[in-house]
């Protein structure tokens, strides 16, 4: 089955900043991908060229095989764009923005389910969204988009300014409606644990490269973080399989795909003086840390 | 869809639009005012011939009335577009993205329209009833640069708010405030007359420069 987006080989720079090379990736259909990344790897870049509001240095963004920088209006009907920062025009009220909205996906559009995501916000139909809380907020943002009912999501740091209700509230109406309508949803979000709850698949970067694209139950289930004790001063030189190994007060800390028979192996071949070596499965916010690093 | 792009625009300017009828109006009620009081004072024989042999207009207060009311309509139309960067999610609806931008610009300008025709029907209401035809068609005529003014003022704030960096919207700025100038060359009745179908022709043409801001928006220049 072919993928519902697909970037292939981009490169971007920042007047002489290199953002990222190379960077080629799939969604499939039905899938929740997160892109995770710290700040300034070139998420919202990424999101700001799927949504076709950056043109990247080269390659190129393909959805529902159409490419972005060219593709015809209508299909824009099936993709769902939520900004960072849940945007909306904030001179509209309510119900202002659900009429202006509605025009635009005829036969598509669906109504109920915008207010009735309204009605558990017990918001008055008037009420402008200037002057509701970020909360509130994105819960207009999130209502439209499922009013609108796009084959695909694409969402920029949904959490952002959320406190841990809404953003809870958010991911779990996200992730039943996603579920339950076989929707396809790319998103990126600096809140780890929102994405543990919600996502299938994540691809993890680091500045400039994807770090690994897997699903999330692969990734905790491979991935392990691994301690042991080192004499004082021990300065780790370990192969790349093992991501930022760390020597604080004599114990090293490293995280690697490795199963522990072939870590003790490798430590046993490059004479690592090491005792009480422990593997521990990790969670996703462990593991992002563990890939890419505390600084 | 269409009505759609109107109905937003309506949202944002509805009451700037009736704020904008009732100063420009105004403004043009005082100018026929005083024009009324210097009649009564001096009596219309000799207002005539100050208006025939000094060029003397007597609404000279109006004229950067609608430059003001072009340039603050687009940017209570277009500052909230960019704005956390909304423009995006217009961008983004299912519709050719140079009709929608084109749209939300004649939004504007039949607006404005609306405002300047409530101006003019108020000096029409008026000046025939103590002017002959020949001096209200001066005024008019002298009074019609400055209402192009007003459109290419709103066309020229668009482009700027619209651009994306701050360093091209400095220069824009610029450039539009040249671009203004050409309205204001000769403020006497029948001095544009020969040429203000082409200024008017120029005005529209503003309406371009738009798109080449939102296209700069659009590939992600910042």
């Amino acid at each position: 089955m072919s993928p519902i987006l697909a970037c292939k080989h981009l490169t971007h720079y920042y007047g002489k900043r290199k953002i990222y090379e190379d960077l080629s990736f799939e969604v499939s259909r039905g899938r929740i991908l997160g892109l995770l990344g710290k700040n300034g790897t070139g998420k919202t870049t990424t999101i700001n060229i799927l949504s076709g509001y950056l043109k990247p240095r080269s390659g190129e963004c393909l959805i529902f095989g159409e490419n972005i920088q060219t593709m015809p209006p209508a299909l824009r009907r099936n993709i769902g764009l939520l900004l960072e920062g849940h945007v909306q025009y904030q001179f509209m009220n309510i119900t202002q923005i659900e009429r202006f909205y509605s025009a635009f996906y005829p036969g598509q559009w669906k109504k109920e389910a915008y207010y009735e995501l309204m009605r558990m916000l017990k918001v008055a139909p008037g009420q402008i969204i200037s002057r509701m809380s970020n909360g509130q907020r994105s819960q207009v943002a999130l209502g439209l988009i499922l009013a609108q009912n796009p084959e695909l999501l694409i969402l920029d740091d949904f959490s952002l300014g959320l406190d841990p209700g809404y953003r809870r509230l958010f991911s779990d109406y996200l992730r039943d409606y996603a579920r339950a309508e076989g929707k396809t949803v790319f998103l990126t979000s600096h809140i780890i644990q929102d994405m543990e709850r919600l996502i299938d698949d994540c691809i993890i970067m680091d500045y400039g490269r994807i770090l690994t694209q897997q699903p999330v139950g692969q990734l905790l289930d491979t991935l392990r973080r691994y301690t042991c004790r080192v004499p004082e001063g021990y300065v780790p030189r370990l192969p790349e399989a093992f991501h930022h190994p760390s020597v604080v007060r004599g114990v090293m800390e490293t995280c690697s795909f490795l199963p522990p028979a072939e870590v003790e192996r490798v430590f046993a071949e490059l004479q690592v003086p090491y005792s009480e070596l422990k593997a521990e499965k990790v969670n996703l916010e462990d593991a992002f840390i563990g890939l890419t690093g505390k600084y | 869809m269409l009505q759609a792009i109107f109905y937003k625009e309506w949202i944002k300017l509805r009451w700037y639009f009736l704020l904008a009828v009732l100063v420009t109006s105004g403004v043009a009620g005082y100018c026929l005012l005083r024009m009324d009081r210097a009649i009564e004072l001096k009596g219309a024989a000799h207002i005539w011939e100050v208006m025939v042999l000094k060029d003397a207009v007597f609404i000279d207060y109006m004229q950067f009335v609608p430059l003001l009311a072009g340039i603050l309509a687009a940017l209570v139309q277009f500052m909230p577009e960019m704005q956390r960067k909304c423009l995006k999610l217009t961008l983004h609806l299912p519709c050719p993205q140079q009709r929608m931008v084109f749209s939300m610009l004649a939004s504007g300008v039949v607006l404005l329209a609306g405002c300047f025709a409530v101006n003019i029907g108020v000096m029409l209401a008026y000046l025939p009833t103590v002017l002959p035809a020949e001096l209200t068609r001066n005024i008019l005529s002298a009074a019609a640069p400055w209402y192009l003014a007003g459109f290419a003022g709103y066309l020229l704030t668009a482009w700027v708010c619209l651009e994306p960096t701050w360093k091209l919207r400095v220069c824009n700025l610029l450039i539009g405030a040249l671009v203004v100038r050409a309205y204001y060359l000769a403020p006497v009745p029948q001095a544009y007359n020969g040429f203000l179908p082409w200024l008017a022709l120029y005005t529209f043409a503003l309406s371009l420069l738009a798109w080449i801001s939102v296209s700069r928006f659009k590939a992600g220049k910042q």
